[in-house]
């Protein structure tokens, strides 16, 4: 997990991060712990996406799916991508975590939390986050359909 | 030369494996691994490559003991 911010964070708010939380990482995504991560005195708005495995795709049933990456590269690049955006859009928080590893229906596989003065700022780099983590950073999905066949995604609907 | 590969190209070659072929450039790595693989040539057209400092461009000179990553296009999220 990579945490942006550049004023002071209220007393409850940590500006330091554990060593064992990783932008890349094998657990299950905690959603509660990283939004409580990402409020702050300067920001009116705080958006949060979580891109979650969903059921079906392209009329087939979906049994589950894989992510894997290519993690070094990955931890750097989305760091940039964070940098970048606090910096463009004057973030006072920027957090992104993608699970790798089998994943259920349901569960989360990316999330990604952008808290601003004002929502526009917020929603426009939360976008532009998501949609750079899925085009550019070395992670790969594979679905695992219900009659036993598998298929790398290839990104083409999103 | 050690090479690493990802998702679909695992369905191409093994994820690690040794490269004992003289390959001075990515141009000159993706013929080597047609040589191994024929049908790889319209994925590996798609991918990038990278070292461990990072990606690198087709021109790079490749070292002997370089570890070549090479990443299909990404479908995270």
């Amino acid at each position: 997990m990579i945490r942006s911010s550049s004023s002071p964070l209220p007393a409850e708010v940590s500006n330091v991060l554990p060593e064992s939380i990783r932008v890349v990482t094998g657990d299950p995504l905690d959603i509660v712990s990283l939004l409580r991560q990402a409020h702050h005195p300067g920001a009116g708005a705080v958006v949060l996406f979580s891109g979650e495995v969903r059921d079906s795709n392209k009329g087939r049933e979906v049994a589950y799916l894989e992510y894997e990456s290519h993690v070094p590269l990955a931890e750097k690049m989305v760091h940039d991508i964070l940098d970048e955006a606090r910096e463009k859009w004057g973030l006072k928080a920027a957090i992104a975590q993608h699970r790798i590893g089998k994943l259920a229906i349901g569960q989360s596989a990316v999330v990604v939390i952008t808290a601003a003065a004002h929502r526009r700022e917020a929603y426009e780099a939360n976008q532009h986050i998501i949609h750079r983590i899925k085009h550019e950073v070395p992670i790969w999905k594979c679905e695992y359909f219900s009659d036993g066949t598998h298929q790398w995604g290839n990104n083409c609907n999103c | 030369m050690k090479i690493h590969v990802y998702a679909k190209l695992k369905d191409y070659f093994s994820p690690e494996f040794e490269l004992d072929a003289v390959a001075h450039n990515t141009d000159e790595l993706k013929l080597r691994l047609l040589e191994i693989n024929g049908e790889a040539g319209q994925i590996l057209d798609s991918c990038r490559f990278a070292i461990e400092e990072g990606f690198i461009d087709h021109d790079h000179k490749l070292k002997e003991n370089d570890t070549v990553i090479i990443i299909p296009p990404s479908s995270g999220g």
